[in-house]
């Protein structure tokens, strides 16, 4: 093997309460692409950012060629021949293509910015490697998959012999992921080295010539793409067996209680995210939403609880019509919500857990009467709910911030149970929980299916999906384009989140 | 398609019928309409007036039933603006008129708009690097006092100038460690700014001249004659004798104009206001550059200050000499969407109702206090978005941390 | 601690603060740093202040114990009610001044905590002068009582409805409220010049000479309790501010519209995802502190000022100073209370207060504003303040810094 181009040896990086990165080594050989394989929170965008000079290893050294070299910010490692395009682009929305691609190295024409030179350097570089894009578009009118050519070529303008390319699909859809394959390939040809990072096996296996498999912040294994497979990789990657399994009963559905028909929702950009979406959802059922990231089911969630506007379309809560509805009412109809993001959304981290308790009640009794607020009863009811949802780490008189990220979970879905809703929608319930906390929430979620609750679970995890629901919809550019009930294979599933069976349906 | 079809075979009439056009046509007819008024029209029947005012009103209307409403409504307060002064204008007598509208009022324009022009240069700088700077006023006040204190005991105006450039960037410097490093809330920190520049102006204007007034005789910034010009009939009262800071005034918004949007230096700087972790991934130093533009900012906010003393003052200071112009310097930047012509614009359209509300006092009180109040309800109007809207840098205000 | 998501390091709480509203860092900082952070601003304001005296050639130690003097805080030393000691006068209007500066506080206070600043609180508090002025002058013939209770309401209604242009402006269009207050600041200073100068609505009847209000009719002055009516003595304003001091903690604490306000000021989508309008609040908390500020205006003009002309208004910083107040006293009723006091002390105590030869009254008068300034800009930056205080207890107990603060 010829001499690697990039080494790290023994990377260290400790946050407070937190081992990043644990005696992490990898190497890097010309040519080559290195996928660099973990789940959420294993440590990879944290290695990738002491490579590129943002955070500094607590012990360990990188090596460039043969040599050592310590990078204090980005501007070393850029002159270091290292490119890094990031998971949410550093792009400015108000600049063109070519102002984004040279700025901070910009040619010059005396004391000006010489901009026909800028807008021709980034043509030929776009020529010479396929990477298509107009110079003098403005980066707010061009498409995703375009934003993210713009960031490969900022690096390559910058002269990188080393990419990183953090999670470069998970905004990209099917089509621009293979185009973006193609580039990689195109630039492997010309003798960049890649280090690809991603959680995601079936990516790897089909772009990576070697692999490096990540897990809370160790290192495991270093394979080559020849005789890795799904299974070996996730069982690397995992630790364990995959499906996480919840002991539960079949379902009994019963009246339908959630009902959503041919429903159209605008983004803030007033793009359309949900084209058309019609399901049903009966009590005593756990219809599970499957789908790569950002394919409309934070809007979906968002019309369904009177967060967003609908464009058209109907929705009914136990036969009600509760179409474009507020928040308030959604939550009087009976619709409970444990949001994606609970520390934005789900919780007034200043407030106490009692406070937050009451986010939904405060104004009603026994909470408040006519406008006025009794604290003391607002403590108790959190009394009884801290001690029922096994809530740890505080009293009722807790800052709701804090708490652990489990332990701010299980305080929204005691709040949101505790509401008796008819309908429960649990978007990205366990995002981020220790194992605990996960068994916790899933225990819970089919307990109170059992009580005759519809639930709608969204998640990105298809673990989660898998282990938990009685039945599947698949959703991929806001439409419904699988739905599953019994025994489905994950394979079958991966294929129409990509947007598989939609090609040869349509 | 078929619009850029239409408007092929009959261009003229296409156009007219944009709404837009109509809108813009009307907001003119509606000055047009208070323009009828005064010297040298100085229509002396209220017809002239109202007929153009009406027709401006029409005009607004129209754009409003054809979907463009604030535009249509813009133009429809401009017609009803227009017919109220120009009738206001025949009921005042021709002498007056022509006293208050001559040729010394562009001079007069220019004179007044010349500190807000600094100022919004000023805050330009700052906030297109991503600093709020509410703290115009205060860095604006210590130029001026430090300004005329440099002149008078350097012995030069030009002394005036570089000890109140220095001490406005040093009250920057202060600004920008507790805006930058320590990353606290900066319109508190700016508010800050505002009251400590008015205790230590108070306060050593007093300790330093017991007397409460700076002694007669302070050199002062020149005017600039231009030969030729100045006993022109006309350009002569109107720009033949400016004051040499007036001048640089417009030089710097040429120059500001250029670094910010012809330089790489100013590529960086925009890109420090706009998304500043891009810019800290490509190797650019956030905290550098937006240091660089907060005390560049104090420098001309308080190069506008001195101005205010030492050469439209005569090179006199009085407590709270500044009386808001600094928030009027924050108003043009707003009101010129942060961009250094638009800022230029507003400071030129503050400065002459300035200019006219001092004039108007003599006659009409009232009069005067409209003028006067006229740049603050039209930014309130602006930032309401009536009229088109503005939209601020996007990391406008928020602290940076580095990783 | 939070659990770390994929990309980023977990935060420190003071770096989780930088990243949400105002203030929620300002809150999370509080119970960091308890009232000692307060203190602490406070007298390293006082500490920079004393050194510009010092560097100017006069004793500061001297200078302070003057001030003291002259806001009559020496009047618990000899308690009195007599007001012929000067103690127990300056006392009287000292207080007199932390009245109003109670209000305006309150008023900077109470938007803060729905998450906007209110720099509007001088605009206000001049609407609330003009109508209390206007009110109080017509209507001579009514009775005391309702007179007052009109002049006030009226007053109060006005400054509500000043701010809550531009409570109205960031909910409909998200205008900043920074902005539209300012410029609402600036249009009530000339709506008084105009109101009162040559030919104004509301000047002087009798005299067209001065640019100057009427005063206010005897049914409409507020009964002073405390000295003479000539001599400026304290009327039962006070009492009325220390009232709103108990208002604000009970509409934040006790009621469901504080409950509101609050969760708007700390998260609001999270609010917004509680059921609770945001818009209608941000409305509301701006209305609210208008209300106070107006009413801050209606006291002093009923109270001991009837009267009030077009030099007056440039001479007034009461509003502004409400920001210092409210800031030093964490957007609390008690510190809001506390640092009235200062202030008002500060306020009397630097200007007619003050009858030494160690420093004269216009040096003081500005030491005021330079204390003010310094107040706030360490008020805003208490990092500052956190981390010398966070060193000092790492120093004594090696705990990592992140517990002391949470």
């Amino acid at each position: 093997m010829a001499a690697p181009v990039l080494e790290l040896r023994g990377i260290t990086k400790r946050f407070p309460g937190v081992l990043a990165n644990d005696d992490v080594s990898f190497e890097l050989q010309p040519g080559e692409v290195h996928a660099l394989l973990g789940e959420n929170g294993a440590g990879k965008s944290t290695l990738m950012n002491i490579l590129y000079g943002l955070y500094k290893p607590d012990a360990g050294e990188i090596r460039l060629q043969g040599r050592p070299v310590a990078f204090s910010s980005a501007r070393d490692a850029i002159q270091a021949g290292i490119g890094m395009v990031h998971q949410h682009f550093m792009l400015i929305p108000v600049m063109t293509v070519a102002e984004n691609i040279v700025l901070g190295a910009e040619p010059k024409n005396g004391l000006m910015l010489d901009e026909g030179t800028a807008e021709k350097r980034v043509r030929e570089l776009s020529q010479r490697f396929g990477l298509v894009v107009d110079p003098t578009a403005l980066v707010s009118e061009i498409t995703v998959g375009q934003e993210q050519r713009v960031e490969i070529l900022k690096a390559l303008y910058r002269g990188a012999d080393v990419l990183i390319l953090d999670e470069p699909t998970a905004v990209l859809t099917p089509q621009e992921a293979g185009e973006l394959f193609e580039i990689i390939r195109s630039l492997r040809a010309a003798g960049k080295s890649i280090i690809f990072i991603s959680h995601k096996l079936n990516e790897v296996l089909e772009i990576a010539d070697r692999i490096t498999v990540l897990r809370r912040g160790r290192k495991i294994e270093t394979v080559p793409r020849e005789g890795a497979t799904e299974v070996s990789l996730a069982r690397a990657m995992v630790g364990r067996e995959v499906l996480l399994r919840v002991e539960k009963e079949p379902a009994k559905p019963g009246d339908v209680l959630l009902s959503v028909e041919d429903l159209h929702v605008r983004d803030d950009r007033d793009i359309e995210k949900v084209s058309g979406m019609s399901f049903e959802v009966r009590a005593g059922e756990i219809v599970g939403v499957a789908g790569v990231d950002g394919n409309g089911q934070t809007e979906l969630i968002e019309a369904i609880t009177g967060l967003r506007p609908i464009a058209s379309g109907a929705v009914r809560v136990a036969g009600q019509d509760v179409t474009g509805s507020s928040a308030r009412r959604m939550l009087d109809v009976g619709v409970g919500h444990i949001p994606e993001d609970r520390q934005r959304r789900g919780l007034v981290l200043e407030f106490s857990i009692a406070e937050n308790i009451a986010l939904h009640d405060y104004a009603e009794p026994p909470d408040a009467k006519w406008g006025w607020l009794f604290p003391s009863r607002l403590v108790e009811r959190a009394r009884g709910l801290i001690e029922e949802f096994d809530v740890r780490g505080g009293g009722p008189l807790t800052r709701a911030g804090g708490l652990s990220g489990g332990n701010q979970q299980k305080v929204v879905a005691a709040r949101e149970i505790a509401r008796d809703p008819k309908v429960l929608i649990a978007a990205q319930p366990t995002r981020g929980l220790d194992v605990g906390a996960i068994e916790y929430l899933h225990r819970r979620i089919v307990a109170e299916r059992d009580k005759g609750r519809a639930i709608l679970l969204v998640s990105l995890e298809l673990d989660e999906i898998l282990s938990l629901s009685d039945r599947i919809l698949v959703v991929y550019e806001g439409r419904i384009v699988g739905e599953h009930e019994g025994e489905v294979s994950e394979h079958q599933i991966g294929l129409e989140m990509l947007g598989g069976k939609e090609r040869s349906a349509a | 398609m078929t619009e850029w079809a239409q408007r092929l075979e009959n261009p003229l009439s296409a156009r007219l019928r944009d709404p837009a056009t109509s809108g813009y046509a009307g907001i003119v007819l509606g000055v047009l309409a208070a323009f009828l008024g005064i010297p040298p029209v100085q229509a002396r029947s209220v017809t002239w007036q109202v007929v153009v005012g009406v027709v401006a009103v029409v005009f607004g209307i129209w754009t409003v039933t054809r979907g463009r409403r604030r535009l249509g409504y813009g133009a429809a307060a401009a017609g009803l603006l227009g017919i109220g002064l120009g009738i206001l204008a025949t009921r005042s007598s021709v002498d007056n008129l022509n006293s208050v509208f001559n040729a010394a009022l562009i001079a007069q324009t220019f004179a007044f708009a010349t500190p807000l022009v600094f100022g919004a240069i000023a805050g330009i700088f700052s906030e297109r690097s991503g600093v709020v700077n509410i703290g115009l006023e205060g860095m604006m006040l210590m130029g001026a006092f430090w300004g005329v204190y440099g002149a008078d005991k350097g012995g030069n105006w030009s002394v005036g100038i570089l000890v109140g450039a220095a001490v406005g960037g040093v009250m920057a410097l202060v600004y920008a460690y507790f805006a930058i490093h320590l990353r606290s809330d900066q319109i508190v920190g700016g508010t800050a700014v505002n009251f400590l520049a008015l205790g230590v102006t108070g306060y050593f204007f007093f300790q330093l001249y017991h007397g409460n007034y700076v002694p007669n005789g302070v050199s002062t910034i020149p005017n600039v004659r231009i030969p030729g010009v100045a006993d022109s009939h006309f350009l002569g009262p109107a720009i033949g004798n400016l004051n040499l800071m007036i001048w640089a005034g417009f030089v710097a918004v040429v120059a500001t104009w250029f670094l910010l949007f012809k330089t790489p230096i100013g590529l960086r700087i925009r890109a420090c206001g706009e998304h500043p972790r891009a810019a800290d991934t490509v190797g650019i130093n956030v905290y550098a550059v937006r240091y660089g533009c907060v005390v560049l900012s104090g420098v001309l906010a308080a190069i506008g200050g001195v101005y205010l003393s030492d050469g439209f003052g005569g090179g006199t200071f009085t407590d709270n000499m500044t009386e808001g112009r600094g928030f009027i310097a924050l108003a043009a930047m707003i009101f010129g969407n942060w961009r250094p012509a638009g800022a230029f614009g507003a400071a030129l359209l503050f400065g002459f109702s300035s200019a006219v509300a001092l004039r108007l006092q003599v006659y009409s009180p009232s009069a005067s206090t409209l003028f006067n109040v006229l740049p603050y309800v039209l930014t309130l109007i602006a930032v309401a978005g009536v009229i088109g809207r503005t939209v601020a840098p996007a990391a406008d205000g928020k602290p940076y941390r580095k990783q | 601690m939070t659990e770390p998501d994929a990309t980023a390091p977990p935060e420190t709480p003071e770096e989780a603060a930088a990243s949400g509203t105002l203030i929620a860092s300002i809150t999370l900082k509080q119970r960091a740093g308890g009232v000692i952070v307060p203190v602490m601003t406070a007298l390293l304001a006082f500490l920079l202040g004393g050194v510009v005296v010092a560097a100017t050639g006069h004793n500061p130690l001297l200078a302070y114990r003057d001030i003291f003097n002259g806001a009559g805080l020496n009047w618990i030393f000899h308690p009195t009610t007599d007001l012929t000691s000067t103690s127990a006068y300056n006392l009287s209007q000292t207080l007199l001044q932390t009245t109003t500066l109670i209000l305006c506080g309150l008023a900077v206070a109470f938007a803060f905590r729905c998450g906007m600043f209110n720099i509007g609180g001088q605009g206000q508090y001049f609407i609330g002068l003009y109508v209390a002025n206007w009110v109080g002058y017509d209507l001579a013939s009514w009775n005391a009582v309702p007179h007052i209770l009109l002049a006030v309401a009226a007053a109060t209604v006005a400054g509500a409805a000043w701010a809550g242009i531009a409570g109205f402006l960031k909910a409909a269009v998200g205008a900043h409220e920074v902005i539209s207050t300012i410029m609402l600041n600036w249009i009530a200073i000339w709506l008084g010049s105009w109101l009162f100068g040559d030919g104004g609505p509301l000047q002087n009847a009798d005299n067209k000479a001065v640019p100057i209000s009427n005063d206010v009719a005897a049914s409409a002055q507020l009964p002073v309790f405390w000295g003479e009516k000539q001599l400026q003595g304290l009327d039962v304003g006070l009492f009325v501010a220390l009232a709103a001091l108990v208002v604000f903690w009970v509409i934040l604490n006790r009621t469901t519209l504080g409950y509101e306000v609050r969760a708007v000021g700390f998260n609001p989508d999270a609010a917004a995802y509680g059921g609770i309008s945001v818009k209608k609040n941000l409305i509301r908390a701006m209305a609210i502190s208008g209300a106070f500020a107006g009413l801050a205006g209606a006291l002093d003009m009923l109270g001991y000022l009837y009267h009030f002309g077009v030099s007056d208004i440039p001479a007034s910083s009461v509003g502004f100073l409400g920001i210092a107040v409210a800031l030093l006293g964490r957007n609390t009723a008690v510190g809001v209370g506390l640092g009235a006091l200062l202030f008002g002390a500060l306020l009397f105590g630097t200007t007619h207060g003050l009858t030494s030869g160690v420093i004269q009254p216009e040096l003081a008068g500005n030491l005021t504003y330079m204390i003010q300034g310094l107040v706030v800009l360490f008020v805003g930056a208490d990092v500052l303040i956190l981390y010398v205080w966070n060193t000092r207890k790492r120093l004594r107990r090696t705990a990592p810094a992140e517990e002391v603060a949470a």
